[in-house]
Formats: C-alpha cells, structure tokens, sequence
C-alpha cells in the first residue's frame, strides 16, 4: 500500500487530533448533585425549553446535529467544487515561450515572461514530490534550461531567472526537442537499476507549454507522443507596430535612398500616431522625416472584411532622402504600448560603392550580353573583360587584393579552373576544380521543373520561361544548394565554401533562351546583390533576432569586437578561412562589429523583429498542432474537483452519530 | 439513618399534650370489636338508642318490662353500640424521605408517631404500615398506650430507602387491610409512577382518608447553581441542568401545580390533604394543623 497523500493526512491529524482533546477537556464537567427526585426537574426543563425557542437551540444538540445535516445535504445540492490545480502525471516538459511577444507588458506592469514564468512556477509546486519535470526555454530555437530533475527549488529558480529574447516565437525545434527528451525516459522492462534514470519508470512525459500562443509555426508541428497542454498568459492586445522595412538605393541615382515601412495596427481601437526616420541618431532635416500614420483598429479574428471600411488597419510609409555617405538609418513609432519591441527598426547603410566585377569570356555574344547588363543596365563602373587564358596567367596582384579576390564577383563562361582566391564567383557552363565538385553526363530536351524562388539569387526570376537545350548534371557536395532542377538533375546551384561562394550553372548560355528573357538581368541583379554584397542592396546586414551573421575578415584582422545594442561588447577570435559568424543576436538592436586590421574596418549589422505574428500580441485561445487543435487553459484556472460526495459522507455521518445519540440519550 | 435518630420520637412533654387529643372519624365505622367509639349498629352499650316491637326470638333480656307493666305489650329496647376505630397510619420510607434537612423520614416518622399514641390512648385499634415500592413492613392491630414502646421501636427501626410506588403499597394495604377506619398517609408525595393512582383503592374501602405531605425547605426553595448533574437518590436517573432564574422558577412552579393537582384530587374525593415542609414546627403541625383540619381533637 502507497500512501499518495501521507503528509496531507499528517497535517490534519495534526489539526483534527488536538481539537478532539480541546472538545474533550472542554467538555461540561457537571457537579453531582443527590436530589429526592428529578421527575420536576426533568418536567421543568422539558417546560423551559418548549416555552424558550432559543434556550432549545442553544442546549439541544440533536437539532443542532439537524441542522449540520441540513447543511450538508444543502452544500451537496449546491454542487461545491475545490479549485485544486491538476496532479499530471509524473513526468513532465515545461516549455517556456520567451520570444518577443512575451516581452508585452500586461496591465499590472509585469510582462508576460513574468506571469509565465510565475505560473510554470506555482505548477512545478503543486506537482507530487516525486515527479520529475524538465523545462525548456524558446523563442526562435529552443535552449534546455534543465534536464529532468526533481528538486522543485532549483527548477523554480531556473524558471524565474530565464531572460526574454526579441526572437520571433518558433516551436518547429523545441517541440521535437521535448518530444525526444520524453520519450527518451520509456521503461525497458527487464533493466534494473543502474543505467535507467529514476524516471525512466515513469512513461512517457506530458508537455506543459506556456505562451501565449504567438507561434508561427504550430500548424507545421506534430505531437508523436505524450500529451500538450497549453496555458495560456496575457490579456494585452493594444499594439501598434512595424512589421516591413526595407531601405533601398536608388539604381539610377545611387546617393537617393528609399525607406519602406510597413505600420500596422494590432489593436481593437483605431490609432493616429506619427512615425519619424533618424539618421545615426539625428532626425534628418526637412518637414518629411515625421509622418503621422492613422490607422483602423484590427479587423476582429471573427470577420472576414476590413473592421472599419474608411480606414485600414495597416499602411505603408515611404521615406525618401539624399544621403551619400553611409550609417544607420532608424525608424521609429511615437507611441507607448504594451509591446515596445516592434516600435523601432534599424538599417545600416553603406556609401554608395563601385562595385568591381571581372568577366572572363572569350565567347563576344557572352561577352556583349553581359556589358550590356552590368554597365548599361546596372551601373556597374569598374567591368572588366579577360581571356580564359589571360585569367589563367594573370598576375596575383592583379586577381588578389589583401588575401581576397580583387574583385566583388568573377563571372566565368565556359571555363573550369582551381584559380579562386577568395570570393565571389559565377560560373556558366565551367565548374570550380574543387574537391566534390564534378560534372558528369549531358541531359538534353529536359524542362526546367524547379526553382527555388525563395533563394535570394532566384528572387522575382520568372524561370517558367527559360528554355535550356542541355546541360550537364552537377555532383555537388550535401551542403550545397540547388536553384534551378530538371527531373532528375541540377541545372543551377550554389555552394558556400569558407571565404568563397560560387553559383554554378552547368549549362552553356548560348544552349539556352536565358539571356533573351528578362529573367536574366533580374538573376545578374540578385547575383551582384546577393553575391558581391554590392552597395545597392542593403538586406545582407539585417536580419530577425536569434539569426546568424556572417561577414569576411579583412587580412590582418586577429580580433574582433562586437558591440551589443546594449553596449556591451563581446569579443571573438578571428578563425582561419576569414570569415566572421556571431550568433548571439537575440535582442532587436543595432550590433557594430569592428576588426582590428590596419584599415579599422567598421560592419553595422541590424536585427528587426518584423513579426505580424508577433506583433499581433492578443493571447490565442487556441492553436493547431498537425491536425489537433490545443485549446487554452488560463495559466490561473486550476481544475474543478466535484466535494458533493463529500458533503453527502459528512450528511451520513452526522445521521449516524445523531441516531446514536438520539438513542443514547444522554442530554434532555 | 437520619441525623436527628438521637433525638426521642416523642418526648414526655409532648405525650401528655397527645393524651388529651383523640382522632375523630366524620364517618361512623363498624368495627369487628367492641370499642369506645360509637357504633352505627344498635348494641349494649348504656347510651339508649330507640325502641321496637318484639318478634319472636328477640332476645328477651331486652324486653323493656316497665312498658309491658303498663301497656302490657312487649317492646324492646335498644341500646347504641360503642365500636373500637380502625387508625391506619401509611408511612412512605422511600429513598426520597431521606434526602434533605431536616430529614422528611425523620419528621413524618414523628408525625406517625404522634397520631398513632393518640389513637393507642383512645383505645384505636392502631395498624402502622411502612412502604417503599411495596409495602416493606407491618404492625398492626396495636391497642392501648402499653404498646408505645412497640410502636415507638417500629418506628424507629422502619429502614429507609428503595423505589416509591405508592400504588403498589395502597392496593397491598387494600388487600390486607378490610376493616374501614382512618387513614393517614405520610408521603413526600414524589412518585414517578404516579402517587394518585394509589388513593382510589383508599376510597374504595370507605376510609376517612388524610394526606399529609412532607418536603424539604430543599425541594421547595432549592438552593443550587450551576451546571448541576442531578442524581435521583431512589432510581440514579440523571438530569443535567443548568441552574437559572428561569429554571428555578419553573421548578417552583411545577412543584406547586404538582401540589395544587393532589389538592385538588383530594378535594373533589373528599380526601383531607395537607402540605408541610420540615423546617415547621413538629409539635405545631400535630396540635394546630391537625386539629384544625379535624383529624384531632
């Protein structure tokens, strides 16, 4: 026999046992007293009582007893429920949101982390002793902040020192995370002891989510095993927020730039706000750096048009300004409300910068085809042209510059070579002569069936029309990253190598309609864009919370400095291949890094939440998982347990002892 | 036994004040012996009663001969009869007659006492019956005052104690005890089983019949307080008070409807009834109250 509840039958023995004796020592202890005989005195109580209502019920102890079970059977018909907080079962997975929306502050002043991080709190106390609980912290990936452990104090204070991040809410990693770790504890029966942990006895684990479920990626998500339960925490839906930005120079006239800003209104009620463009720090002159925006409230979840016709819930802003020198261009929205984190945005701008591009060609159509996109159509002012041979025996000096390639991108038609000094290359109709890359039979008459469009380099490339008579299938390494497929091979790929980065498109231009179609010049785009991180694109440098950045070293460089949007600084070493990965990013801000090479180069990087999912702050009551929907608890709503059992015991009880007594009759 | 046993009964004083007391009956009895009281039966005594014809078998000796002298007819002549009394004394010596102070048994002892040498020196026929739940002792038939010691030691040894049914012990006397005559009965009256249940079968046996009831100052005005177990000193029943104004008020009032109830039975059956406590003068009760209730003279 297992006694689940020992120290609550401990605590009322300990209340219930000296109230016993206080009733027996003040118990009425009457004198005895001899008296002829007590047929008057009997009558003359019998008498006082039926004549005083309120003596009778002061003495008489059977009513009182009636009146007890009354009481009972009454409590019983009103159906009394404790408010107990459920007893899971004894493995569990607390997984904690601390993605940005988290970071909303409620209306007692406390953010949603704090009443989330209480509330898995208050449940890691009610949970039996024995239960072993593991928690884990998420924004955009999951971090375990402590493995299955049974001392409550230390989970508890692990809970309440976990630090919000500006990270937009992903569970995609941490639930498969949880999943893992719980299922990981399932008995192997015959194994006694020694390696299986305490818990592992205990089956599979429960998981306990609390967020208030601002989830991107739910619906995507599959619970294999165990259970999710949701508790929900916030209340909080007023916001107003950024939720697109892009800063863009102008083709034509590099020193113009263009500020787009997506502002949306997440609240019930419709908003005037202004927003106002700053330039390191300093508002820029001239009436048009502050606009007021007016915005509708948020079309409710329920409706399917615009809650208010005359006026929508989000609007676009574009700022737009001479400026030719770089820094870091800021955004930001006058308003106080419960969610602060998408009020600001930041981009860093660089001056305007001639890109140099090497094109090695003995092919004139080639040739002319591609002077003709990068001086006439984008501007490029250093172009060169060589020979395959010329580049094959040019100088070092001429190809290198301070241990990278001279220039920002080297395009090379039909040619394969090993001579790649750091940097960017584009190869048509050649591969690099590196290890895992080879070529391998020709596939000709096949279409063109994929794209991947969500690639930068394939952005807006219209490839449905792009012909290519044949090309050679590519062996690439598994990292590498395939753009343009037929049914069975790849026609285009990219492959990033530390300090280098090739685009490999295995088919000869001339075998192919691609540079009589507009696709050509939009992928040459997003090639000099993309690849030769050109002046005219600045989406490189920013990106969402909890991204990695990378960004070549500069010769010389040994150390790095990074400075926080905080102000702290973290330093990192510099690793060999001269590139620079940092992915402590998880607050919003602007992170300047700077190198200590003899050029002190400067590299502004800039996180942006840019989340409607986040933004839009009002708790969800419920959301999809697979194909389960997970309905919200109240993180403060504790089960019902029924007591009217209980009252129907104590009425049966008090029968008994009134029966008892009844026939005992001690008392008149 | 009560703390006054040392105390005599009766003393001397007080005995030849009873001599000159005699109990009288409002009923003329017939008695089975021939006694100084008068006789509803025409008998041999002096008194001149009547006259009456003689028929045959008269017997002659009675024949008034100076008539016949006169109107030479025969007449006989009648004389009154003179009949001994029947004084039947019922003595309740119950558990309660023992309880409070001065001691009920004690004082109705005396009273017994007192009312039975009356009758001893009026020449009574005197029958003294002690009863608890039934009828515990007897001695009966005691006549002229030589028996005193008798009646005294009787007394004196009558134990007290036991249950109280008082019908029980009448309907014993009843039985026994056929001859009509004067009965007194001395009884504190507290019986559950219901004193007046025992007085018809008085009734039924033609009795001059007296009640005289003893408390104790302590049953008429108690004096306790507090939450009191109350123990009944015959059958150990408890009652658990708590003694209030109100209380005692009640129990005042009850004792006197509980009194008021046997007077007014005995009134409507002919039955004399008096109340006294035994803080009242002994002497005073007998002389004065007695008296005037007629049961002496």
């Amino acid at each position: 026999m297992t006694l689940l509840s020992w120290k609550t039958g401990l605590f009322f023995a300990g209340i219930v046992i000296p109230l016993l004796l206080l009733l027996y020592f003040l118990k009425l202890r009457r004198q005895e007293r001899k008296v002829s005989s007590t047929y008057l005195w009997k009558k003359a109580v019998q008498d006082l009582q039926v004549n005083a209502p309120f003596q009778k019920l002061r003495r008489n102890l059977l009513l009182l007893l009636q009146l007890l079970l009354l009481a009972s059977v009454l409590m019983g018909l009103s159906e009394p429920v404790a408010n107990f907080m459920r007893r899971p079962e004894k493995n569990i997975v607390i997984l904690l949101d601390r993605s940005a929306s988290m970071k909303t502050v409620e209306r007692d002043g406390r953010t949603r982390l704090e009443h989330a991080q209480e509330a898995a709190a208050q449940f890691v106390q009610a949970l039996p002793d024995n239960s072993n609980t593991m928690v884990i912290g998420f924004g955009a990936t999951p971090s375990v902040v402590s493995t299955f452990t049974d001392d409550k104090r230390r989970l508890e204070r692990l809970i309440r020192d976990l630090e919000p991040t500006d990270e937009p809410g992903r569970i995609g990693e941490a639930l498969p995370l949880a999943i893992a770790y719980s299922s990981n504890l399932i008995d192997i029966p015959g194994v006694e002891g020694s390696t299986v942990p305490e818990g592992a006895t205990q089956g599979i684990a429960d998981i306990e989510l609390f967020s208030d479920g601002r989830i991107g990626d739910t619906d995507q998500q599959f619970i294999t095993r165990g259970q999710l339960r949701y508790f929900r925490v916030g209340a909080e839906s007023d916001n107003v927020g950024i939720t697109a930005f892009d800063v863009r120079r102008d083709f034509e006239r590099p020193g113009s730039l263009a500020v787009f800003v997506r502002v949306e209104n997440f609240g019930p009620v419709p908003v005037k706000t202004d927003l106002s463009i700053l330039l390191d720090g300093r508002r820029l002159p001239g009436a048009g750096s502050i606009r007021e925006v007016q915005l509708g409230a948020a079309a409710p979840p329920t409706t399917t048009g615009p809650a208010d016709a005359g006026l929508p819930s989000a609007q676009n802003v574009i700022f737009e300004f001479q400026h030719e020198a770089g820094g870091v261009i800021e955004v930001r929205l006058h308003r106080e409300d419960a969610f602060a984190v998408d009020n600001v945005v930041w981009a860093p701008v660089d001056p305007p910068r001639e890109l140099r591009v090497l094109a090695v060609c003995d092919r004139a159509p080639i040739q002319r085809v591609l002077r003709k996109a990068m001086v006439e159509s984008f501007d490029v002012r250093e172009y060169q042209t060589m020979g395959r041979e010329e580049y094959e025996k040019a100088a070092d000096d001429k190809l290198i510059l301070g241990g990278r390639s001279a220039y920002d991108l080297v395009v090379l038609d039909d040619h394969d070579t090993n001579r790649l000094p750091p940097g960017n290359y584009l190869f048509f109709g050649g591969v690099p002569k590196i290890d895992d890359v080879s070529i391998g039979d020709e596939v000709a008459g096949d279409p063109i069936i994929f794209a991947r469009q969500d690639h930068p380099l394939m952005r807006h490339v219209a490839y449905e029309g792009v012909f290519i008579a044949r090309w050679r299938a590519l062996q690439l390494p598994k990292h590498a990253v395939s753009l343009l497929e037929g049914p069975d091979t790849v026609a285009m790929a990219m492959l990033t190598d530390p300090g280098h980065r090739y685009v490999i498109a295995s088919f000869d231009l001339l075998d192919s309609n691609f540079t009589l179609k507009e696709a050509f010049p939009m992928f040459l785009q997003n090639a000099l864009g993309y690849l030769a991180s050109g002046g005219l694109l600045e989406a490189r440098r920013m990106m969402r919370p909890g991204d990695t950045f990378t960004m070549n070293v500069p010769a010389d460089a040994k150390k790095v400095k990074i400075e926080r949007p905080d102000g702290s600084i973290d330093e990192e070493p510099v690793r060999a291949g001269g590139l620079l990965s940092y992915a402590r990013t998880r607050e919003a801000g602007v992170y300047r890094v700077q190198f200590d090479d003899p050029a002190r180069t400067k590299e502004v990087f800039a996180a942006n939440l840019l989340d409607p999912i986040e933004s839009s702050i009002a708790p969800n009551e419920s959301f999809t998982v697979g194909t389960e929907a997970v309905e919200s608890v109240l993180a403060e709503t504790k089960i019902n347990r029924p007591l009217w059992p209980y009252a129907v015991m104590a009425g049966l009880c008090i029968l008994l002892i009134e029966w008892w007594i009844y026939n005992k009759r001690v008392m008149i | 036994m009560s703390r006054g046993a040392a105390q005599p009964l009766l003393d001397a004083d007080f005995l030849a004040r009873l001599e000159q007391l005699e109990i009288i009956s409002r009923k003329i009895h017939a008695a089975r012996n021939k006694g100084e009281r008068q006789s509803k039966r025409k008998g041999e005594s002096a008194e001149f009663a009547d006259y009456r014809n003689y028929v045959p078998g008269d017997d002659i000796r009675h024949v008034d001969w100076n008539i016949y002298a006169r109107l030479d007819r025969l007449f006989l002549k009648l004389f009154l009869e003179e009949e001994e009394l029947n004084v039947s004394i019922l003595l309740d010596v119950s558990g309660s007659m023992d309880n409070g102070e001065p001691s009920k048994a004690r004082y109705a002892k005396r009273v017994a006492a007192a009312v039975a040498y009356i009758g001893l020196c009026n020449y009574d026929r005197v029958n003294l019956y002690a009863y608890a739940d039934s009828v515990v002792s007897t001695r009966s038939g005691l006549r002229s005052r030589r028996v005193l010691p008798q009646l005294l030691s009787f007394l004196e040894e009558a134990p007290v104690g036991g249950g109280s049914r008082f019908a029980a012990a009448a309907r014993q006397f009843a039985l026994r005890h056929t001859q009509k005559g004067v009965c007194l009965v001395v009884s504190d009256l507290l019986d559950k089983s219901g004193f007046l249940e025992g007085l018809p079968y008085l009734i039924g046996r033609q009795m001059d019949v007296y009640v005289l009831q003893v408390l104790s100052p302590q049953e008429m005005e108690p004096d306790l307080a507090g939450d009191l177990k109350l123990v009944d000193c015959e059958d150990g029943d408890v009652a658990e008070v708590t003694i209030s104004k109100m209380l005692l008020d009640r129990y005042k009032s009850n004792l006197q409807a509980y009194c008021e109830s046997i007077r007014d039975y005995c009134n409507r059956r002919g039955i004399n009834y008096l109340l006294t406590s035994t803080t009242h003068p002994f002497e005073a009760l007998v002389l004065t109250y007695l008296r005037a209730r007629g049961l002496v003279r």
